[in-house]
C-alpha cells in the first residue's frame, strides 16, 4: 500500500535517533519561548531561524517543525495559567481555560489541551499523509495562470479572514506585495526601490522581515502598555488528570475540533486562528446548555484546542504540495525551505521523498514529544511564566538582533528589522494587521513571475486566465469571497466570529 | 458628516481638527497614501513595458496605484468618523520606540567592528532605559548572563562566524 509504504519511508527518517533529538529540542524549545506572553508563534519561529542552518535540511525542516507545534502548544498554556493568550490561535482557549484555572481544574484543563491536542495531531497527520500525494499530481497539472489564480485566491482568503477591516486588510496585502518586490528584478535586472543600497539588491530577507514586524514589533508594543497585569496562577496544580465527567463532555468536542480544523486549516488563508475561533462558536451552537461557556466549560478548551492544533498541521498539506503558503506562519516555513535551498512545490514530493515523508512523521513524533514534555514539566513552565517582563524583553530584544544579525550575516539587516519593528507597531496602534503582509511579502515575487509567464503564453491577452477552466474556477471562487465579504449580514456574521474574545 | 464623530473622552480636550486627525483610519490612510506616493515618486523612471513584456516598473506602479486607491477610501471612511481615534498615548509613547530603535542601531554598528560582547552591552545599555521598573545591578546581570549565553549557543554550539571581540 502506498500509504504505509510512505509513512515508513518517513519514520525511517525521523526516528534515527539524531533526527529524533532535533524534533525534541525544537520542541522543548519552542514550548520554552512560546510559554512566553507578548512573543508569538511567527516571531518564535523566525527568532529560532539560525538555529537550524548548520543542520542537514531534513534535521533542520524536522526541527523548525517542532519548534512550530511547541509555540502553538506554549501558547496554549499561557492562555489557561495567565489568561493571556501566546499567540492569537488560542485567545479563545483563554475564555473557559483560564475560568477552569480559577475553579482550581488548571491540571485539568491542561491534560484535556494537551490530549486533544494530541489526537488532533494524529487524525492530521494521516490526514496529510493520504491527501498530499493526489493534490501534488494536481499541482503538477498547474500551469502559470492557475498558479498565479490560486495565490489571487489565497489572498482573497486572507483578507477575508483577517480581523476587522477589509480594506485595511487589502491594503496591508499590496504592502506586502510591494515590500516584496524590494531589489533586482529577476526578469529585467533593473533594481527596484533599493536606493542604491547594494545590501539591498537582493531583496529584503524573509526572517528579516518577520523578526521586525512580529519580534520587535511585540516587543515595542508591549512596552507602550506598560507594566503589562499578570494574573499567574501560584497555587500549585493538584490534579492533573481530567475527571471522568471532564472527559465525557470533552471527547465529542475533540472529535468535532479535530475534524472542523483539519477542513479549516487546508483552506487558503485558514489556519490555527480561524480554526480555533470556528470550534469555540460551534462549541457554543451544540452545547445544551451554552450559559456554562465563559464560566469554565471544558468543551471550551477541548474543541479550540483540538481545532488549532489539527489546522496548524493540515495548513502544511498546500504549503508543500502547490508550494504556496496559507497563513503567515507557513510563508515563514517558506522561507526557511528556501534557506536550506529547498524550493517547496508539487515536485518535492517525488524528488525529495525522503525530506517530505521525514516531516510528515516528525509532525506525529513532535505532537507524541509535546505531549510528554508538557504535562510532566508543567511546573517548569509555570515558573518561567514569573519572569518578571523586564528581562524577557531584553532577552527577546537581544535574540532578535543576534538572528537577524546570523541569518543575513549582514549588520545592515539589524537596521531594516528595526525599521519593521517600528512599523510593526504603528502597524498595531493603527488597527493593520501585519498577518496579510506577510503573506503578500512571501507571494508577491512569485505572483509577478507567475503573471508575467501566463502574458508571454497568451501573447498579452488577460482572457488567458478565463479560457482556461483551473484558473476561471478559482478566480470565480477569488471573486464570490469578495462578494461575500461586501455582503451586509456576512460582515456582520464574520465580526461576531471574531467577537467572542 | 453622515454619523456623528465619536464622544471625546473627558480628558481629551484638545481642538477638534486634532482628534479628527488622530483617528486610527484617517492615520493609516495616510500612511498608505505616502507610501503609495513615495514608492511612485522612487518608481518614475522603471520603464513600464506592456502586458505582454512587462518592465521593472509595470507591476510596482500598478501596486502602488492601488494602494493610493485604497488609502484615500480608508482615509474618507476616517473622516466620516466611522472610527474611533487613535489615543493620545500614540505621540506621547514615543519613548520605548525611539529607545528600542537606537540600542538595535548601536547593536548593528557595533557588531563587525567590535565584536559580539561590546555589541550585547551596547544594546543592554540602551535598552535597559526603557525596561519597567529594572535597577542598575539587574542590567549588568543581565549582560553578563546574556553574553555568556549568546556565546555558548550561537559561536559555541553553532560555530557560527560572528566575531567576539573588538577587531583592531
Amino acid at each position: 500500500m502506498e500509504l504505509v509504504d510512505n509513512l515508513s519511508i518517513g519514520f525511517g527518517v525521523a526516528l534515527t535517533p539524531a533526527n529524533l533529538g532535533f524534533a525534541l529540542i525544537g520542541a522543548l524549545v519552542g514550548t520554552l519561548i512560546g510559554v512566553l506572553p507578548g512573543i508569538g508563534p511567527i516571531a518564535t519561529i523566525a527568532m529560532l531561524l539560525p538555529l537550524t542552518f548548520r543542520l542537514e535540511p531534513v534535521s533542520g525542516l524536522i526541527m523548525l517543525a517542532g519548534i512550530f507545534y511547541g509555540a502553538q502548544y506554549g501558547g496554549s498554556t499561557t492562555a489557561i495559567l495567565v489568561n493571556l493568550p501566546g499567540e492569537t490561535s488560542s485567545v479563545v482557549t483563554c475564555i473557559d481555560g483560564h475560568q477552569m484555572a480559577r475553579q482550581g481544574k488548571a491540571g485539568s484543563a491542561l491534560a484535556i489541551a494537551a490530549l486533544g491536542s494530541f489526537f488532533a495531531g494524529t487524525v492530521s497527520t494521516f490526514i496529510i499523509a493520504m491527501f498530499a500525494p493526489p493534490l501534488a499530481r494536481v499541482g503538477q497539472s498547474f500551469g502559470a495562470p492557475e498558479y498565479f489564480a490560486l495565490m489571487v485566491l489565497g489572498l482573497v482568503a486572507a483578507v477575508v479572514l483577517a480581523h476587522g477591516s477589509v480594506l485595511k486588510a487589502i491594503a496591508m496585502i499590496i504592502l506586502g506585495l510591494l515590500f516584496g518586490l524590494v531589489g533586482t528584478d529577476g526578469q529585467t535586472g533593473g533594481q527596484r526601490f533599493t536606493f542604491d543600497i547594494t545590501a539591498l539588491a537582493d531583496g529584503i530577507d524573509f526572517a528579516v522581515l518577520a523578526i521586525g514586524l512580529f519580534g520587535v514589533g511585540e516587543v515595542i508594543t508591549n512596552l507602550t502598555r506598560g507594566g503589562e497585569d499578570r494574573s499567574i496562577m501560584t497555587a500549585p496544580i493538584k490534579r492533573l488528570w481530567p475527571s471522568r465527567e471532564d472527559f465525557r463532555l470533552a471527547w465529542p468536542a475533540v472529535l468535532r475540533g479535530t475534524g472542523l480544523g483539519s477542513i479549516l486549516g487546508v483552506l487558503p488563508g485558514g489556519g490555527a486562528t480561524l480554526s480555533s475561533f470556528a470550534a469555540y462558536v460551534l462549541e457554543k451552537k451544540v452545547a445544551r446548555d451554552p450559559t456554562r461557556f465563559g464560566r469554565g466549560a471544558v468543551e471550551g478548551v477541548a474543541g479550540p484546542e483540538s481545532a488549532n492544533n489539527a489546522g496548524a498541521q493540515t495548513s502544511f498539506i498546500p504549503m508543500l504540495t502547490l508550494g504556496i503558503p496559507g497563513n503567515a506562519v507557513m510563508a515563514l516555513m517558506i522561507g526557511a525551505m528556501t534557506i536550506h535551498g529547498i524550493q517547496p512545490g508539487p515536485q518535492i514530493m517525488t524528488e525529495r521523498p525522503n525530506l517530505f515523508w521525514g516531516m510528515v512523521a516528525s509532525m506525529w513524533i513532535g505532537n507524541l514529544m509535546l505531549l510528554v514534555i508538557n504535562l510532566p514539566l508543567i511546573g517548569i513552565w509555570v515558573q518561567l511564566l514569573k519572569v518578571p517582563y523586564r528581562f524577557l524583553y531584553l532577552s527577546i530584544l537581544l535574540f532578535c538582533a543576534i538572528g537577524v544579525y546570523t541569518v543575513s550575516n549582514s549588520p545592515f539587516a539589524v537596521l531594516v528589522a528595526a525599521f519593521f519593528g517600528v512599523l510593526g507597531y504603528v502597524f498595531v496602534r493603527l488597527d493593520c494587521e501585519p498577518a496579510p503582509m506577510i503573506l503578500g511579502f512571501v507571494l508577491g515575487p512569485l505572483m509577478e513571475d507567475n503573471l508575467r509567464r501566463a502574458m508571454r503564453i497568451s501573447g498579452g491577452d488577460p482572457m488567458i486566465f478565463v479560457n482556461r477552466p483551473i484558473s476561471l474556477g478559482l478566480l470565480i471562487a477569488a471573486a464570490i469571497l469578495l462578494l461575500m465579504v461586501a455582503l451586509p449580514a456576512i460582515r456582520r456574521k464574520r465580526e461576531e466570529a471574531f467577537q467572542e474574545s | 458628516m453622515t454619523t456623528e464623530a465619536p464622544q471625546p473622552t473627558p480628558t481629551d480636550t484638545r481642538p477638534r481638527a486634532l482628534r479628527v486627525v488622530t483617528r486610527k483610519n484617517v492615520l493609516a490612510g495616510l500612511m498608505f497614501i505616502g507610501i503609495a506616493a513615495l514608492g511612485l515618486f522612487l518608481s518614475r523612471h522603471y520603464p513600464v513595458g506592456t502586458a505582454l513584456r512587462m518592465g521593472t516598473g509595470y507591476v510596482p506602479r500598478l501596486l502602488c496605484w492601488t494602494l493610493l486607491g485604497l488609502g484615500a477610501v480608508i482615509l474618507l471612511q476616517g473622516l466620516r468618523g466611522e472610527d474611533e481615534p487613535a489615543g493620545p498615548g500614540v505621540w506621547t509613547q514615543l519613548i520605548p520606540v525611539v529607545v528600542v530603535t537606537l540600542s538595535l542601531v548601536a547593536f548593528a554598528l557595533a557588531i563587525e567592528q567590535f565584536g559580539l560582547v561590546v555589541a550585547i552591552v551596547l544594546l543592554i545599555g540602551i535598552g535597559a532605559a526603557v525596561a519597567p521598573g529594572i535597577k542598575a545591578w539587574e542590567a549588568v546581570a543581565a549582560a553578563v548572563v546574556l553574553i555568556a549565553l549568546s556565546w555558548a549557543i550561537f559561536v559555541l554550539g553553532l560555530g557560527l562566524p560572528i566575531p567576539v571581540w573588538p577587531v583592531w
